[in-house]
């Protein structure tokens, strides 16, 4: 394909990111070193590097970045072991099959702020879980500070793991069948195949998935706002931190929120270049 | 992957499997539940798991707040549309030519949405469907046309300048919306375009963007370069090979990619909280429900959960193979 042509087809969608989050984001970056309140948006005054010195020294920020870490750490492989699992399930199965994969994907599809306010009313008053919680222990479940983290992780593996479960399903179904009959001529086993065979087979899908499921994580808002929005502040992650601060009514400051938000793109960033490099290497030996 | 099944096995997994179903839909069951209670059932200390009475009090409070009206005529009325477009989707898959029968559904589901108001004293909620609607439909049409242009080009062009916009598409695929959200606001305060829904159309067109071309450069790579060349040869220009050649081969695809950027407008609540003080779609309407803590609208936000996510049902269960695809496609070609 000629350049000209190229252009020609690309030209719409590159305006479109350009215009609307080069665009944004370059107004990000100038708005984080002015002071500028939601309430009165006229108002830009340059701060330097005021706002960022301010988050940094800030211990709700530092809880929230540690809370996030926690959060992807503990997630990501739960899921990741959850969804294989499953996977290797459903693909033993072939009766039922479309039904089991429709249940366990409406959690992943449906409005993430719906399912986790389903989810919650499980735990809350009158719930189903806190009365079989009272049957079991004698006092009704409550949603508190100490316990929303780990309600919040179980959503999380609700929610989540049924996109790694398709993702290694998609894999198991291009998985070379006369490996696994050498192997059961050779007497192997299901955790000795699933360890040499299935697992090396996976990995490239499992790199992706890790990318994937790892950024996600890390900006998690729609689940995390509804279980710790107001409620629990000890439990929000740092995109609902972030825009806490930016529009709470009355004091929102948009200069600290973009402050913030710059902090973490970069922290995204850190995580992100080794694989965007690799993505171009691999683009670019794709075109030789 | 292996093959040694014995029936007790066999059994083992299915045991699991249904295990884990009833894990995945536990809380819609909970919550249908809950929609058509009487509120001194919600709000009883033990759980009154059946035997109660049904009422559809809920779903009226929600979306029409009307006290002479009779459920039962409301039921009729979205089972005949219901039954028509069945109907219609029924003929289309057996007849040659199936759009004809597709553009109906498409009819029939906008006179209906149109009449509704007009036959019915609806609530405010009302609106707020529209909305969604209005948001969702135009997110996918811009999204999907500017996405099939340059995921066709990406493709097939072999310049250096089509790996950078990839690997930049990518990087912007990574970032929080937080990154974005804040100077949306700002600028569209500025512009007046807070409240309108072409702001909001826009900001998740953008935002999807990078998905799209990624995703449907994907399904572009796997149809062959001899199907446009052939085509080019016999005479057609290169955008009418694209056109008449290899969008429809490659039309699956687009299905599955238009689901995805469907079901994230639709979805979608951080820019429309942010975006939209007002004219909210129903993401946004229903958690604003549950603010308040009584049993009353603890029926109501169930039943606005219900109705939110029964196209999300029928969505899975039209499209479940396309679904399936699109998230395995993005896993095994990265």
């Amino acid at each position: 394909m000629k350049s000209k042509t190229f252009w020609g087809f690309t030209l719409p969608s590159v305006v479109i990111m350009i215009v609307l989050m080069v665009v944004p984001l370059v107004t990000t970056i100038w708005l984080s070193f002015n002071q500028l309140l939601l309430r009165d948006l006229d108002t830009v005054t340059w701060v330097g590097w005021g706002n960022y010195t301010e988050v940094l020294g800030d211990a709700e920020f530092w809880r929230a970045v540690r809370w996030t870490l926690l959060y992807v750490a503990i997630t990501v492989p739960i899921n990741m072991a959850f969804g294989l699992g499953v996977a290797l399930l459903l693909d033993r199965v072939t009766r039922g099959r479309p039904i089991y994969i429709a249940a366990l994907l409406l959690p992943f599809i449906v409005t993430p702020v719906v399912g986790t306010l389903i989810f919650k009313d499980l735990f809350e008053r009158g719930g189903l879980i806190t009365y079989v919680w009272e049957l079991a222990t004698g006092d009704p479940f409550a949603i508190t500070e100490g316990n929303v983290r780990w309600l919040i992780v179980i959503q999380s593996v609700w929610h989540v793991m049924p996109f790694m479960m398709v993702a290694f399903f998609a894999g198991l179904q291009s998985l070379p069948t006369d490996r696994l009959e050498a192997a059961a001529i050779d007497g192997a086993g299901f955790w000795r195949n699933l360890w040499h065979i299935v697992i090396p087979h996976l990995s490239s899908i499992s790199l992706f998935v890790v990318l994937i499921s790892v950024m996600d994580a890390y900006r998690v808002y729609d689940s995390v706002f509804v279980f710790a929005g107001r409620r629990f502040e000890s439990a929000q992650t740092l995109q609902v931190y972030n825009v806490a601060v930016a529009t709470q009514a009355d004091i929102g400051r948009i200069g600290k929120g973009n402050a913030i938000a710059v902090l973490n793109v970069i922290g995204i960033f850190v995580v992100l270049v080794p694989f965007l490099y690799k993505s171009y290497k691999d683009q670019i030996a794709e075109r030789l | 992957m292996l093959n040694r099944t014995t029936w007790r096995s066999r059994v083992a997994v299915h045991a699991t499997l249904v295990l884990l179903v009833v894990w995945s839909i536990l809380p819609f069951v909970w919550t249908l539940q809950t929609s058509i209670k009487f509120t001194r059932d919600v709000a009883a200390r033990t759980p009154v798991l059946w035997g109660y009475e049904t009422t559809s009090n809920a779903y009226n409070a929600f979306w029409l707040d009307d006290d002479e009206i009779n459920m039962w005529t409301v039921l009729g009325y979205l089972v005949a549309v219901a039954l028509i477009c069945t109907a219609l989707g029924v003929i289309g898959r057996r007849v040659e030519r199936s759009w004809p029968f597709n553009v109906g559904i498409i009819a029939v589901l906008a006179a209906a949405a149109w009449w509704f108001p007009r036959q019915f004293e609806v609530a405010d909620e009302y609106d707020f469907f529209i909305n969604s609607l209005i948001v969702t439909v135009a997110t996918v049409l811009i999204s999907i046309s500017i996405g099939l242009l340059a995921g066709y080009g990406l493709a097939r062009y072999t310049g250096v300048s089509g790996a950078v916009i990839l690997i930049v598409a990518l990087a912007f695929r990574a970032l929080p919306r937080t990154a974005f959200i804040l100077p949306y606001f700002f600028i569209a305060k500025e512009l007046n375009l807070l409240d309108s829904r072409f702001a909001i159309v826009m900001s998740l067109v953008a935002v999807n963007q990078p998905f799209t071309i990624w995703m449907l450069r994907s399904f572009f790579m796997d149809v062959p370069k001899e199907l446009e060349e052939s085509a080019m040869i016999d005479g057609c220009s290169r955008f009418q090979a694209f056109r008449k050649v290899i969008v429809p081969v490659m039309w699956p695809g687009v299905i599955a990619t238009a689901l995805f950027t469907m079901l994230l407008a639709y979805n979608e609540f951080l820019f429309i909280r942010v975006l939209a003080p007002t004219e909210w779609t129903l993401p946004v309407a229903i958690v604003s429900l549950t603010g308040g803590e009584s049993s009353r609208t603890i029926t109501e936000a169930a039943a606005a959960s219900v109705s939110i996510t029964l196209p999300i049902v029928i969505v899975i269960v039209l499209f479940q193979k396309h679904l399936v695809k699109g998230l395995g496609a993005g896993a095994v070609k990265g």
